[in-house]
């Protein structure tokens, strides 16, 4: 006869996979669907630093300490050894704070082709390597 | 340094570049050689039920798996940076991975003559999307055992693909594969643009 806790134990093999959802508190999505690998984010001066970081993770204060600088959402992941739908929800934490901008990226269109500007200025970058 | 819009966005622009090809082609090899900071390393969890589907929900029910990416990063200007990502050697995987795949300018091929076939599935996939690419044909320690045209055969080329050879642990090798795609897009975009409203 089986007991209830069963299935609990049979759930164990999922261990790694959702311990780093215990850091968004349970979340698997993140509150904005804006955010890509490349969406670049910078973290907002603000005085009222103290009483609004008690509500924040460390995780939280991680990113907005490596966004001082602009810096893409991969990068985040990166550095905070997350996987990247965990950063993004964290992320999005902090856009809906007001503490970090978000800036989209620059998309190829699938219609129109990329600004002729942008790719003349990526192929002069990439010159003077 | 970053730019201040006046919508209140701040810091550059990103743009980005996927290095594809099957395993041990050479992905980080190149991304190494190019990108101004030391490849870095993220992972993301997929599910074989998030194909075509951006939602994430339901993710820890599915069959998932862990793929990791290589990625680095080369400054135009303080208004604008690619990022070149070098795909994850599960391919069936990144194959369905969106944000990965979405909005990328185009790829770079990387393809080893000894093994042609571990990258005939990159090349049917960017092919399929419709998604700009070249091949570089990585010659390992300097020496290319097939000609152009016996590896544009064996891969069925479009003829406009760009192809160039070269070891790419040499950074001119994997700019000029770079330059070789913003060519090419450069050249699909000039029509268009001429009558562009933007």
């Amino acid at each position: 006869m089986s007991h209830w806790t069963d299935r609990l134990e049979s759930d164990d093999a999922e261990d790694s996979l959702v311990r780093p959802y215990t850091i968004t508190r349970g979340r698997t999505a993140p509150q904005r669907d804006d955010l890509t690998l490349i969406t670049v984010v910078t973290a907002v001066e603000s005085g009222d630093g103290r009483a609004a970081a008690r509500r924040l993770e460390p995780e939280h204060r991680a990113i907005l300490e490596q966004c001082r600088e602009p810096v893409a959402v991969a990068e985040i992941a990166a550095e905070l050894d997350l996987p990247v739908s965990v950063t993004k929800i964290l992320i999005g934490d902090l856009a809906s704070l007001g503490k970090v901008t978000i800036r989209p990226p620059l998309a190829a269109e699938r219609s129109g082709g990329l600004n002729m500007d942008i790719l003349q200025a990526v192929r002069d970058g990439l010159q003077r390597l | 340094m970053g730019s201040r819009d006046s919508d209140g966005t701040t810091g550059p622009a990103a743009v980005k570049i996927l290095i594809a090809g099957g395993f041990g082609v050479g992905k980080t090899t190149m991304v190494g050689a190019v990108s101004e900071v030391d490849p870095l390393r993220t992972e993301e969890y997929l599910t074989e039920a998030s194909v075509g589907v951006d939602d994430t929900g339901g993710l820890a029910s599915k069959a998932t798996t862990t793929v990791a990416l290589d990625f680095g990063r080369i400054t135009i200007n303080p208004e604008l940076v690619v990022y070149l990502f070098g795909t994850p050697g599960q391919e069936r995987f990144w194959f369905m991975w969106n944000d990965l795949v979405n909005g990328a300018l185009g790829a770079v091929v990387l393809v080893d003559t000894r093994r042609l076939e571990v990258s005939f599935a990159s090349i049917d996939f960017f092919e399929s999307r419709g998604i700009p690419f070249v091949v570089g044909v990585n010659c390992f320690h300097g020496r290319c055992e097939r000609t152009t045209e016996e590896v544009r055969d064996a891969l069925d080329l479009d003829p406009e693909v760009p192809l160039l050879m070269g070891d790419v642990r040499k950074q001119e090798v994997g700019r000029n594969l770079l330059l070789a795609l913003i060519d090419l897009l450069m050249a699909r975009t000039a029509p268009v643009g001429a009558s562009s409203s933007t």
